[in-house]
């Protein structure tokens, strides 16, 4: 009994993944993504579009706000029906969570409205004048913060939600112990995927009298901070508002002691982002966010962001690492079908010829002649940040890029950058420490699907992490080694 | 590790006789047996024979032999060590000079004659047989999709199953399979704790992780042990610790290990000052670079200028190390200690190691 235990031990031990090698597409080194040619009817509609896609992360402290605010938002747009915001609102009081039926828009899980809050990131889609957005509600909690650079990634704009109350702003700052409140790591992290325009919600003015000296103490407590992060003055919208209260949401303020705000509504504010750009001319890449079964899509469904190139219904696709070659069987974008998605859309496509086995989270799917094959060793550059201990060869942190996490390990510390980005020379690196930044060369464990930055900007950002802390931000430079 | 024998002088020749109990010993026995010691143990080995009717026949048999210890090689899985050598004593059945690989197993007992008991043998020696230290710990450290099922010993960290599963979304039309993946994934972990979990010898179970899967996994244990009336988890209730980790991952043990009320509950003095150690050389490193160093050449010269406080020694300095090498750790070892400071030898398969596996020294001054 105990060697048959013994025996399973070892045969579990045995990575399946070899089997599969013989079906395998076989691995050759990407060729060059310049010579990729996107085809006619990529390009054609482009133009054609009706309203640009946005997707929007909302982040911040746990408990500022964000998914009550988005749950508000999107009843009065017209996205939840009255008979469902009843619902929620009676099963809420029901178990005497009666303030957080807006959140329950959102938060779908029993385990999420049983702890009242929000853990896996929530997708919702509403319209504004200009735009068709994809809500990304993400969870605030610290524990959660992989989940939330899982959706973060996504975004193409952010709406940082802040609590106003007195004390809970400073919390959401400094953090409770040691390192950085959410309000703090969010920001961080969701410059550090690319995001150059953030709305900063400041919620729960109502619970401050709507006074504007708080509102501005907030913003220039703020300011310096974001400017650090690297936002732009121009790219940064200051909102007040109160999520419960319906103020300044949708239409101007109608609260006496808000008459001093002039500026726009958060809807408003949303409207006045500027679209992103989209790489349809680069080859196709989806990094897979969530794998599951539907009715309508069979039993292979990905569903994630394209980040790049197009796909329609019938061509043929790699999901990567395994390698194992697809072909799409279906496409649905916020529970609709169509025939194609250009990059940018956010969409669930249903696989044929694929078990769903070889699908994982922080997988790709990628153009056949185009692929995206596992690194093994990788070359960043990256910037510590304020919060981190030292990193020396050796320290093991979980690494980071779109949906993929894996432990790593750093295995060398090549050299440390000045201010201008300069490598310092001779300069014998022991050890690296906060807000510094520097290249350096880590191993996951297992391979991890990326692109270099410069290749690829959305698959070459990565962050690392440990201890529930994040310790640095960075851009892939150059891999290594492949698996 | 049982010492039946003894005989041996400091920095002398000397010989030992040990029975190893547990796994543990199997990792003491990995850091005493040295290239060049002689190990003798009873062990079967296939002798070929001719018969009256000239055919040759393979028998095994029991014998009791010595070698000259060229190779060892660790088990982790198995719990084994296996020594190849050559043998060195005259035996009816095995030539002088033929090849053999010994099998130290638990519960078998072997004899060690080294030519030099260092202070460090003698120091490793004096742990493996500490009655008190041999303490067990279990850990289960999950997070959603990925479970890992570990014991965790004095200087041994041994993964006793891996678990991992793809958990779909929770939102829209698959919410249905969202609850029927995670209580297959619960159901898995639970049958790894079953299986790899000695209640009696392990003193207690900590179950760790990120967010709220813990505590799913608490209550899924609780209700399938008494709907399924598993009596080893109703009678070990006590036992069972939940603690909050950053993440699922082995290297989060570290975190756990050190959170005061697991520290109460593994009183390991060994433990607590590595954990106490480790902290102070990370914290030295930020807040005051110049006094924390790592690395051979470093220390060696930290040591020229006798400025050594705290030494952290990573024990596979010591194994396989051929003589002269360990020689000058065995004497930098010495010395710092003589002349006041602090040193702790940090097991390489050990749950601190998980952080921080740099293979070199590093010390703080």
């Amino acid at each position: 009994m105990e060697m048959l235990n013994q025996a399973t031990e070892k045969l579990k031990g045995v990575d399946i993944k070899t089997e599969t090698e013989k079906g395998k597409h076989r691995r050759e080194p990407c060729p060059p993504l310049d010579t990729y040619e996107p085809e006619e009817w990529m390009l054609e509609t482009f133009k054609q579009e009706s309203k640009q896609l946005l997707h929007l992360a909302i982040v911040g402290h746990v408990d500022a706000g964000k998914s009550t605010l988005m749950g508000r938002l999107l009843h009065i747009l017209g996205q939840v029906s009255k008979k469902e915001m009843h619902k929620y609102e009676r099963e809420a009081k029901q178990s005497g969570k009666g303030s957080f039926s807006y959140a329950w828009v959102l938060d779908e899980s029993s385990e999420e409205r049983a702890r009242g809050i929000t853990m896996t990131v929530a997708v919702a889609q509403f319209e504004t004048p200009k735009f068709h957005i994809v809500v990304l509600d993400s969870p605030g909690h610290k524990d959660f913060v992989p989940n939330m650079i899982s959706g973060a990634s996504q975004a193409d704009a952010a709406v940082l939600v802040i609590d106003a109350c007195t004390g809970a702003f400073e919390a959401g700052m400094e953090g409770e112990g040691q390192g950085v409140g959410q309000t703090k790591e969010h920001t961080q992290l969701v410059r550090s995927f690319g995001v150059e325009q953030l709305v900063v919600a400041v919620n729960k003015m109502d619970a401050v009298e709507y006074s504007e000296d708080r509102f501005n103490a907030i913003k220039t407590s703020l300011r310096p901070f974001l400017k650090h992060c690297g936002f732009k003055e121009s790219g940064i919208r200051w909102i007040p508002l109160s999520a419960m209260e319906n103020e300044n949401l949708v239409t101007q303020p109608v609260n006496g002691q808000m008459l001093w705000y002039r500026g726009p509504t958060l809807l408003q504010a949303l409207d006045s982002l500027e679209p992103p750009v989209r790489n349809v001319a680069k080859p196709f890449r989806l990094p897979i966010a969530e794998i599951f079964k539907s009715r309508t899509l069979g039993q292979a469904v990905v569903s994630g962001k394209v980040e790049g190139g197009a796909v329609k219904i019938g061509s043929k696709v790699l999901v990567m690492p395994s390698g194992v070659s697809a072909t799409v069987k279906g496409i649905e974008q916020n529970g609709k079908t169509c025939t194609f998605v250009r990059a940018g859309d956010n969409a669930d496509v249903g696989l044929q010829g694929v078990d769903p086995a070889c699908l994982l989270q922080g997988g790709v799917l990628c153009h056949p002649d185009y692929p995206l094959p596992a690194a093994s060793l990788l070359e960043v550059k990256v910037l510590l940040l304020e919060t981190s201990g030292p990193l020396l060869r050796g320290s093991q942190v979980i690494i980071h890029c779109h949906h993929a996490k894996e432990p790593a390990k750093i295995t060398k510390l090549v050299s440390l950058l000045d201010q201008k980005g300069q490598a310092i020379p001779n300069k014998k690196l022991r050890c690296l420490l906060a807000n510094q930044r520097a290249v350096i060369e880590v191993k996951p464990e297992r391979g991890i699907c990326l692109e270099e930055y410069s290749r690829y900007k959305a698959l070459g950002r990565i962050s690392l992490r440990d201890a529930g802390k994040t310790l640095a931000v960075g851009i892939v430079t150059r891999i290594i080694e492949y698996e | 590790m049982k010492l039946r024998h003894r005989d041996y002088i400091l920095n002398g020749p000397g010989v030992v006789k040990l029975t190893p109990e547990n796994p543990e010993d199997m990792w003491y026995a990995y850091n005493l047996i040295a290239v060049g010691d002689r190990l003798a143990a009873s062990t079967i080995r296939k002798v070929q024979r001719e018969t009256s009717s000239g055919t040759r026949e393979a028998e095994r048999v029991h014998t009791r032999l010595e070698i000259e210890v060229e190779a060892v090689d660790y088990d982790n899985v198995a719990n084994v060590l296996r020594i190849r050598g050559k043998n060195v004593t005259e035996n009816e059945h095995v030539k002088l000079g033929a090849y053999h690989t010994l099998e130290i197993d638990q519960q078998r007992p072997f004899s060690l004659s080294k030519d030099i008991w260092d202070s460090i043998a003698i120091d490793t020696l004096k742990w493996a047989c500490d009655p008190a230290a041999t303490s067990e710990v279990a850990a289960v450290m999950i997070q959603e999709g990925l479970a890992y099922v570990c014991l965790v010993g004095q200087s041994v960290t041994t993964t006793k199953m891996k678990i991992e599963t793809s958990i779909p979304r929770k939102h829209g039309p698959a919410i249905a399979g969202y609850e029927k993946a995670i209580n297959k994934f619960l159901e898995n972990v639970l049958q790894a704790v079953l299986r790899h979990v000695d209640f009696s010898i392990v003193r207690c179970l900590i179950i760790a992780g990120p967010g709220f899967t813990k505590d799913q996994f608490h209550n899924y244990m609780f209700s399938e042990a008494t709907k399924r009336e598993l009596r080893v988890i109703i009678e070990n209730k006590s036992k069972i610790v939940l603690v909050h980790a950053s993440s699922g991952y082995k290297h989060a043990l570290k975190e756990v290990l050190s959170a005061p009320s697991v520290m109460n509950l593994i009183m390991d003095t060994k433990a607590a000052k590595e954990v106490k150690a480790l902290k102070e050389f990370f914290d030295m490193l930020s807040n005051d670079p110049l006094r924390a160093i790592y690395g051979p050449k470093e220390v060696e010269i930290a040591h020229d200028r006798l400025a050594i406080q705290t030494l952290l020694l990573s024990d596979e300095l010591f194994r396989n190390a051929d003589i002269p090498t360990r020689r000058k750790y065995v004497d930098l070892t010495d010395s710092v200690k003589s002349s006041g400071g602090d040193v702790h030898i940090f097991s390489s398969i050990a749950w601190s190691t998980f952080r921080n596996s740099s293979d070199s020294e590093v010390s703080t001054s």
